[in-house]
């Protein structure tokens, strides 16, 4: 198949912006091409040479293209750079010196669509010492025998610059008429491409085998299932309303959603963008390998950053971390993770995503080993509106954004690819940032583990209520103490160790040591949420609820100056919250 | 099988440089005469075409018709560890389908390196009429080359019966080299008519810097705005040409 056929659709799409011309040139295009190479010009169309999940790519930048182009053209770089910047466009200028080039080449020859993959596929997979001359030697070779049209198009697929703006979906309308039989039949054709982001594989699929092929299409191990994305309600009542009355209600964890796929010991984990990401988490790989018992399996899962002293949950931004190429060893030991799995899609040769919600979770129960650090998501079947709003406080005290209520009624299949009403999250829409330190008062604490086994893990922290004049539980914090602190921690508080909670303490947590108000220190939080079971000033905002600080960090300030009196009061947090309190942007 | 014998080793390094310059993966045609190689580069402007008799080798061995394609600049890597006067083998082992390379001296090294692919692609050789004929040593060509290369990136070559005019104009200078027909660069000229044709300077500075140390003369054949042929005379029985298409003026 001639290269140009392609170049010339390429023109023609570019030209118009409406999409059903856009789809009739697609199908036009799709149907010139040889069945065995349909899979290469579907990738070709999108401006890449293999599926988006795959993480190579031709990584030409614009000064490469720039030499290349001089070698074919036989034109001076610095006068192709004076046009560029006056025109700047690199495909209009490629076309431009092109159609005025200088360089002969030897035996030259109409380009081919085999050719130009063929080549653009070499470049891909160059590296190491001589790589960047290769290919600008392979790109100067593809431009000698091209068109200045072609060449246009060459160099804007290759520096990533191609954007004709096909959407996969109107590449699937365009298969759906030119293979499947009529556009009724894109149904089936999105479904392949749902469950494999591999366009190439679906284009290829339906041309070979038609509509029946594409019916048969499965599920494959390394390729990412596009993700079910959920629907957003801000009521419980409507959530409940919407799924029949009731519910699987998750949590929310602040994490990264990866899809992990398991083949025996390999173990790939892909984004929710499909990039993968297993260098990034070699933790998480391992722990896969590890706790996932079945032999093949697909799972989804929130990868959550953990503080490695207290083993409570980080907020989504330390994983921000993890997001690097060198010093991940490092990394990882700073940022540990853990994971929560909340779905699973394929286990043992089967593939379950058109089974119910129920069924998945049951087959995602028996094959992962819970541990430390690999949980199943905690969930609840809910049916009434106290219950689910008590967890999702619940949720929010532990550092989650809130919960993700899925639909177990039967068709509660895995709507891969798909926002529907089958998932619905329910997130805070308000938070209250802390920006100022709070004095809190040490009334309790817990035995740490690990590092820390033979001083605190944890202080549990109240404010003081001057009312009934007693003492509030409103957080746990095991973060900023420095060893020197942690050393130290139990022979301060030795003195003030009672046997059992002081009458002015107002507490649901039961603490491992309780203390006698009196020693007070400096904190500073991230937010002030609403909690079930924290006391501090509760019933205040919401009947049956307190107020909680997540992510508390010691300042390293004893206030040994301040009476257990004189530490921050329950109306004080009561006053942050509310002046603080700010519309959470739907992001 | 094939196996071949050199007992110099720099011979083989200083060929296997000259072909490195415009190809990467290389695929000889082995036969029980000679070893061949035509290739062009991936611009498809430079073809290289080389030959080594049988009788170029201490021993040479090949008992079928065959191709070999390998990664020269990974050869070359191992063939850079030899020592001017070691002898230097190569064997193609057809069971892992590995080429071994066994350096001897004053101590023996024994590599395997991976054989590829062999290309389908026949590179015919092209057919050409040339009005000039010149017969130039290496080094003074190299020179009015690198006199070029400080102006510019082309040079446009010039002949008539009486001599040859490199010409390179650059953005701001420019350099005029002439060589006199008999003079100690120029031993021979013959001009059926007065030609004159453009190339690419990085090319030509390449091959001619490469080439020069497998050879002492070059014959080098052109006509106006058509290739150029150079042909290294090789000191023993085997020949190493190389093609590079012209650039045309188009304003």
């Amino acid at each position: 198949m001639k290269y140009s056929l392609i170049a010339d659709a390429y023109e023609k799409i570019e030209a118009t912006t409406k999409r059903l011309e856009m789809t009739d040139l697609l199908v036009d295009i799709l149907k010139k091409t040889p069945k065995d190479i349909i899979d290469k010009v579907a990738y070709l169309t999108q401006g890449r040479i293999y599926p988006e999940f795959v993480a190579l790519e031709i990584g030409v930048a614009e000064k490469l293209a720039v030499k290349a182009l001089a070698r074919a053209s036989g034109k001076r770089e610095s006068e192709i750079e004076e046009d560029l910047k006056t025109i700047g466009d690199l495909g209009e200028t490629v076309q431009k010196f092109m159609a005025k080039k200088g360089q002969v080449t030897f035996f030259q020859q109409p380009l081919t669509v085999q050719r130009v993959y063929e080549i653009l596929d070499k470049m891909a997979k160059t590296s190491g010492s001589g790589a960047v001359d290769l290919k600008m030697a392979l790109l100067a070779g593809l431009l000698a025998d091209a068109t200045p049209k072609e060449a246009k198009y060459i160099v804007r697929s290759v520096t990533g610059n191609l954007r004709l703006g096909i959407a996969d979906m109107t590449v699937l309308d365009a298969l759906a008429i030119a293979y499947g039989g009529g556009k009724e039949t894109r149904e089936h054709i999105e479904r392949a491409y749902n469950i494999s982001s591999d366009l190439g594989r679906v284009a290829k699929t339906v041309a070979e085998k038609g509509l029946e092929g594409i019916k048969k299409f499965e599920v494959s191990i390394d390729e990412p299932i596009r993700p079910m994305l959920a629907e957003r309600l801000s009521s419980p009542e409507e959530i409940l309303e919407k799924l029949g009355g009731k519910c699987m209600a998750e949590y929310k964890y602040d994490g990264e959603r990866i899809q992990a796929h398991k083949k025996g010991s390999g173990v790939v984990l892909f984004s929710r963008r499909l990039e993968n990401i297993s260098s990034q988490y070699p933790d998480a790989v391992e722990l896969v390998k590890e706790y996932v018992k079945a032999e093949t399996a697909i799972l989804e899962a929130e990868c959550v950053a953990i503080d490695s002293d207290t083993g409570e949950m980080r907020p989504f931004q330390e994983l921000m971390h993890r997001r690097r190429k060198y010093g991940i060893r490092e990394a990882m030991e700073e940022y540990p993770v853990s994971l929560y799995i909340f779905d699973a899609l394929y286990v043992d040769g089967k593939d379950l995503t058109l089974k119910t919600y129920p069924i998945r979770r049951r087959a995602l129960e028996t094959t992962v080993k819970e541990s430390n650090s690999v949980k199943v998501a905690k969930h609840i079947i809910a049916d009434n509106v106290e219950e689910l709003e008590k967890f999702f406080l619940e949720a929010i005290g532990e550092g989650c954004e809130g919960l993700v209520c899925k639909s177990i009624a039967k068709d509660s299949i895995y709507q891969a690819g798909a926002r529907g009403w089958l998932w619905i999250k329910y997130k805070r829409d308000y938070k209250s940032e802390m920006t100022d330190t709070v004095d809190l008062v040490v009334v309790g604490a817990f035995h740490g583990r690990g590092k820390r086994a033979g001083t605190y893990g944890a202080l549990l922290l109240a404010a003081y209520n001057p009312e009934n004049d007693t003492f509030e539980t409103v957080t746990k914090c095991g973060t900023g103490f420095t060893d020197e602190d942690l050393s130290r921690l139990p022979k301060m508080m030795h003195k003030h160790i009672i046997t059992r909670k002081h009458p002015r303490i107002n507490s649901t947590i039961e603490a491992d040591v309780w203390f006698e108000p009196a020693a007070v220190i400096e904190i500073l939080g991230a937010e002030i949420t609403l909690s079930p079971i924290h006391t501090c000033a509760i019933d205040s905002i919401r009947k049956g609820s307190g107020l909680a600080i997540r992510f508390p960090r010691f300042t390293g300030n004893y206030r040994l100056d301040k009476a257990a009196e004189d530490a921050t009061t329950a109306s004080e947090i009561v006053e942050i919250y509310q002046k603080q309190l700010k519309k959470i942007s739907e992001n | 099988m094939f196996k071949l014998k050199v007992s110099d080793a720099k011979l083989l390094r200083d060929m296997t440089t000259a072909i490195s310059i415009l190809v990467d993966e290389a695929t000889f045609k082995i036969d029980p005469h000679s070893i061949k190689l035509r290739a062009m580069d991936p611009s498809r402007v430079a073809m290289v075409d080389f030959e080594w008799s049988k009788t170029v080798f201490e021993e040479y061995i090949c008992t079928e018709s065959t191709k070999m394609c390998i990664n020269i600049s990974e050869l070359l890597k191992l063939l850079k560890r030899a020592g001017k006067d070691e002898v230097v083998e190569l064997s193609l082992d057809e069971k892992t389908g590995r080429l071994q390379v066994k350096i001897t001296g004053k101590y023996t090294r024994n590599f395997t390196m991976p054989t590829l692919e062999a290309s389908e692609e026949e590179v015919p050789t092209p057919k050409l009429t040339f009005n000039v004929r010149a017969k130039a040593t290496t080094g003074g060509l190299s020179q009015a080359i690198e006199d070029a290369q400080l102006v510019s990136d082309h040079v446009r070559i010039e002949a008539d019966a009486e001599k040859i005019v490199f010409n390179a104009t650059g953005d701001l200078m420019g350099a005029t080299i002439s060589l006199q027909k008999g003079s100690d660069t120029l031993l021979d000229l013959e001009a059926k008519e007065s030609s004159k044709a453009t190339f690419s300077l990085s090319y030509l500075s390449e091959i001619i810097k490469a080439a020069a140390a497998t050879s002492d003369i070059a014959t080098i054949e052109f006509s106006t705005d058509m290739p150029i042929k150079l042909d290294f005379q090789q000191a023993k029985e085997g020949k190493l040409m190389f093609y590079l298409a012209p650039r045309i003026e188009t304003e």
